[in-house]
């Protein structure tokens, strides 16, 4: 016993010092560094992996091209979807590793704290999954950029799609946290403006992660409404859309859910998903159907062995941004990368991406399809897809300026 | 701990020494490894607050970050919302813990043990999904970020400082709270709860007064997260986060009343540069947990103190 | 919005069928949590890592037999089992030497394996979602009163009493559980007569995690299989067996029914409001009857 725990204390103490000694390893030629914290643990792990997969392929490419003068490089630490952990692990990035660039996260809650510090430090900071409306909108600043949808773009569609069919009572479910309740709101209050005569019959809210949907929807059945919006995102598509197909709910009312046709979500449900589902989304390997697109797919294929979900457009989005930026702007300082993003448009798989100059989001295309078994995947695809421009999608300067108190 | 004056003055003069290094030392560390030992000083604290129920009082705990959680939400809303000097935030924040602790610990101590725990973890989700979801008043889980510190303690270091300032002054607090009559008691009930019973002790009042304790300086420790972080979230009052600090207490040794800070220390540094080098972080938690439990039941400052004494004095022998 | 909506009889019956179902899982999940309280005196902790092996191997099981019906029956046997395996070497490699110390280092212990499971289920199983079918003859539902009842749902009320009917019987009728009802009792006692003890305590332990591998490929059809299940469960079923009594099986289900139900009705009525119903019973029953609702064995 005694010379066990004599050996565990000293292995603890040689870890603990050991890690404090050894810095970071120093780089023979200045490479320009982008730390990632994301969250690479539990479900919504299954969303990141594709940013930064998609992003060090981008990457790899650009260095090999030697388009910029420096080495991209890049780190990154796990959040573990926890904003004390994702914070800690930031400072750390910007004060120990001297990273020119952050970039991450999934967490609303982590992207806000990041932006904040980040513009403190002045580091630009990439925000890559995080859907909370507030980074560019009434929390927005110099300093950061947001390359994914938020609830607020993501509302604006919703509503647009369902004010052109004939249905006026409405019922809300979602999941009860900020990001429900952000694209719920946003949904209502731009559908409501478009089409006065629609009526709230009511709501539910279930926990995040709520194991089974199936008192829900009998709850929202017994209320008859025309349709459903359904704010749930991310892990809870899944059981959500399971719980539809038992009690027949898709075939009943029609409802609407934002990511309900991701690729993470109708791949694991197989051929057995439910059909006729509303969902809207940024990307799908098989849409749109262009050379750009075939061929990033393919290419991310033969690296990691599956099709890219949406994530990897906001991974190879990023990584374009900051090449073209610092080619652009021909020097590697901080300014002049961040004059030069303002307003810069690049190729990517889903057409040209534009950054708004004004508060610096990305104008993603949105593609709003229906649920459809296929022929060709085992599991199903959107289909009859219908696209709603970045620009049309986008919350109006004036809002943002109201928003920020200007 | 013999209460000999000769053993006073030399633990003091050790304590002077070592808040001597601390007070020197940014003057040699990079600005993150400042950052770093703010943190720690700030989470050493809390692992103190919990300890002074858990391993003073042996009542289970649970849901300690409720209060540290409380008591940096009040500190946060304070300097958001009114334009009271930011000084009144630190010291509401600890009151508004205490007043939680007392509503808590009021329904808790009829309870004991798992039961007290359980029920405290339930009580405190109900507190933690309030602040979850009352986005108007507390901004729900997306967390109040770019808190308005006050200018003095606003940068790194001077954060620093204030931090370890607290600190000492709250780790002399509970000190003498521990060596007073009161702490004996208190210790007595842990150790007899019937018997201090029988000798005509109210085992609840002061198990009461204890987990007020406790939570006035987890309060504390919540607002020193503010300055040191400048962001809130929920996350605080999260049930793991109480956990993670519990096995902090086990880490360094609740029999100890530096342990808990010791254990701080280590979790924090291990989480930090572990993360470094691996996604498994939690999996090298739960190893490190295992053999502690197998191997290091006392903690590390626990075992350290047994084998010194048991080197100068081999009667110390434990067993 | 409204507080009292126009809810018909019909809707109100469908939603306590619907949450009459929920109750089985977690009734299945809390006894064998209860269990191991009972005898063992180990707050287990990861017990909601084990239910969340379990639907993970039920998923594996059932992809490997082709994921047709045969699939689903086959890992709803062989995945507990696993469970069960696993349960059988933690407890007889780690937790047979720790039966002496507090309640506390236990359950911290049992918090170490949530960690360790948390991260192996990382490594072994990736990142992606993961979902399993139901046999095409539990999919669908049919109609109760005029709303869609799934047919999963009712496979699970019918599985329910067939467990606790089980239970009733180990607990009861076998040796093992005699020797186990007397063991949790006092347990110098047993060892005292000759009955070797640290078997006992072994198979309870086991029987329990195998409930917590059986409740979680139960509800593998109708959830996404993803790291993070266990976070879930665990809280609800320790709030379950804590206001059932602890260590009473009977209580856990007692326990599984106030909070399966108040669920259920609270989504109905106040539906803004559902996430703190269970949490709002819990405090209630604390509060008028500080040991839990049935005699609890501590």
């Amino acid at each position: 016993m005694k010379p066990l725990s004599r050996f565990i204390l000293t292995t603890l103490a040689v870890l603990v010092f050991s890690a404090i000694i050894t810095g970071p390893t120093a780089f023979a030629a200045k490479a320009v560094k982008v730390g990632i914290v994301d969250c690479y643990s539990g479900p919504p792990s299954t969303y990141t992996n594709d940013v930064r997969d998609a992003f060090k392929l981008a990457i790899d490419k650009i260095n090999a091209s030697g388009s910029l003068s420096r080495k991209i490089e890049f780190v990154t630490r796990d959040s573990k979807f926890k904003v004390d952990i994702g914070l800690s692990a930031a400072k750390e990035l910007i004060m120990r590793e001297n990273v020119d660039i952050m970039m991450g996260t999934i967490n609303s809650g982590l992207a806000l704290a990041i932006s904040d510090l980040c513009k403190k430090e002045k580091i630009p900071f990439l925000v890559t999954f995080s859907k909370s409306a507030k980074i560019t909108g009434e929390k927005g600043h110099r300093y950061v950029f947001s390359l994914t949808e938020n609830s607020a773009l993501a509302g604006k569609a919703m509503a647009e799609s369902l004010a052109k069919k004939p249905y006026t009572k409405f019922w809300i479910g979602g999941d009860d946290y900020e990001y429900g309740h952000a694209i719920a709101d946003a949904t209502w209050e731009h559908l409501i403006k478009i089409k006065p005569e629609v009526q709230l019959l009511g709501q539910s809210w279930w926990k995040v992660r709520e194991p089974d949907f199936t008192p829900y929807i009998t709850a929202m059945l017994a209320a008859k409404p025309d349709a459903v919006i359904v704010a749930t995102g991310g892990a809870d598509c899944v059981p959500f859309l399971k719980a539809a197909k038992a009690t027949g709910f898709n075939d009943k009312v029609p409802f609407i859910m934002h990511t309900a046709t991701e690729l993470s979500t109708l791949k694991p449900l197989g051929a057995n998903g439910p059909e006729g589902v509303l969902g809207t989304s940024n990307y799908f390997h098989y849409f749109p159907d262009s050379a750009e697109n075939k061929a990033f797919v393919s290419e991310f294929k033969a690296a990691y062995d599956r099709p890219p979900a949406v994530g990897a457009l906001y991974g190879y989005l990023a990584a374009t941004f900051i090449q073209k930026a610092y080619a652009t702007a021909g020097s590697f300082k901080t300014e002049k990368f961040i004059d030069a993003l303002e307003g810069m448009t690049v190729d990517s798989p889903v057409g040209k991406v534009t950054i708004r100059a004004f508060d610096h989001q990305a104008m993603l295309p949105m593609f709003m399809g229906v649920t459809k078994k296929s022929a060709e995947y085992d599991y199903l695809i959107a289909d009859d897809i219908i696209v709603i421009s970045g620009e049309d999608a986008m919350p109006a300067i004036e809002e943002i300026k109201k928003a920020r108190g200007m | 701990m013999s209460a000999s004056p000769k053993t006073d003055w030399k633990k003091l003069i050790w304590a002077l020494m070592g808040v001597a290094v601390f007070f020197v030392l940014p003057n040699f560390l990079s600005r993150f490894s400042i950052y770093l030992m703010a943190l720690i000083f700030t989470t050493g604290l809390l692992a103190t607050s919990l300890n002074m129920v858990l391993g003073y009082g042996g009542m289970y705990q649970f849901h300690h970050a409720v209060f540290y959680g409380f008591g940096a939400y009040t500190t946060a809303l304070f300097l958001t919302k009114t334009g009271l000097p930011g000084w009144v935030a630190f010291v509401c924040a600890p009151l508004a813990s205490a007043l939680l602790s007392l509503l808590i610990g009021l329904i808790c101590v009829r309870l004991s043990k798992l039961y007290f725990g359980m029920f405290q973890i339930s009580l405190g989700s109900l507190v933690w999904a309030i602040i979850y979801r009352w986005y108007s008043f507390t901004h729900g889980d997306d967390g109040i970020h770019g808190i308005p510190v006050p200018d003095l303690i606003a940068s790194g270091k001077s954060a620093y400082y204030f931090a370890l300032i607290v600190l000492v002054v709250c780790l002399m607090i509970m000190y003498r709270i521990v060596e007073s009559p009161f702490g004996r008691i208190f210790q007595g009930v842990r150790d007899n709860p019937e018997r201090s019973e029988a000798v005509g002790v109210n085992v609840r009042k002061h198990q009461l007064v204890g987990m007020i304790i406790g939570g006035t300086f987890a309060g504390v420790a919540g607002s020193l997260f503010v300055v040191v972080e400048g962001s809130v979230f929920p996350d605080l009052l999260f049930w793991t986060l109480s956990l993670e600090i519990l096995i902090m207490c086990l880490l360094g040794g609740w029999f100890t009343f530096l342990g808990p800070l010791f254990g701080a220390a280590i979790i924090v540094l291990l989480r930090t540069f572990v993360g470094i080098y691996t996604e498994y972080w939690t999996i090298v938690l739960g190893i490190v947990l295992m053999l502690l439990i197998f191997f290091l039941p006392e903690g590390v400052l626990g075992y350290i103190i047994t084998r010194y004494r048991s080197r100068r004095n081999p009667k110390f022998q434990e067993g | 919005m409204d507080l009292l909506p126009n809810i018909s009889l019909a809707a109100f019956c469908q939603q306590l069928l619907v949450g009459l179902s929920r109750t089985t899982i977690l009734f299945i999940v809390a006894s064998g949590l209860s269990l191991v309280l009972g005898v063992l005196r180990i707050p287990n902790v990861a017990h909601g890592s084990l239910y969340m092996i379990g639907a993970f191997l039920a998923y594996t099981i059932a992809s490997a037999a082709g994921g047709g019906t045969f699939g689903f029956w086959l890992a709803l046997v062989l995945a507990p089992l696993g469970v069960a395996l696993i349960s059988l070497a933690v407890e007889r490699g780690l937790f047979c030497r720790l039966y002496e110390r507090e309640h506390l280092m236990l359950l911290l212990f049992t918090f170490a394996f949530t960690l360790v499971f948390g991260d192996l289920v990382k490594l072994v199983w990736g990142s992606d979602f993961r979902s399993m079918n139901a046999p095409t003859s539990l999919q669908g539902s049919f109609d109760v009163l005029g709303f869609p009842f799934p047919k999963y749902n009712l496979f699970l009320l019918i599985i329910g009493p067939i467990v606790a009917l089980g239970l009733w019987w180990l607990t009861n009728k076998t040796k093992i559980g005699k020797i186990a009802k007397a063991a949790a009792v006092d347990r110098e006692m047993v060892a005292a007569v000759g009955i070797n003890v640290s078997w006992v305590f072994a198979s309870v332990f086991v029987i329990g995690c195998f409930l917590a591998g059986l409740g979680g490929a139960l509800v593998a059809p109708t959830q996404n299989i993803t790291q993070g299940m266990d976070h879930g469960i665990i809280i609800e079923t320790f709030l379950i067996v804590i206001i059932g009594g602890l260590g009473n099986i009977w209580g856990a289900l007692l326990g599984a029914l106030i909070f399966g139900l108040t669920d259920a009705i609270g989504i109905l009525i106040f539906p803004q409001f559902a996430i703190v119903f269970p949490y709002v019973a819990v405090i209630t029953v604390l509060m008028l009857r500080p040991k839990g609702l049935l005699k609890s064995v501590w």
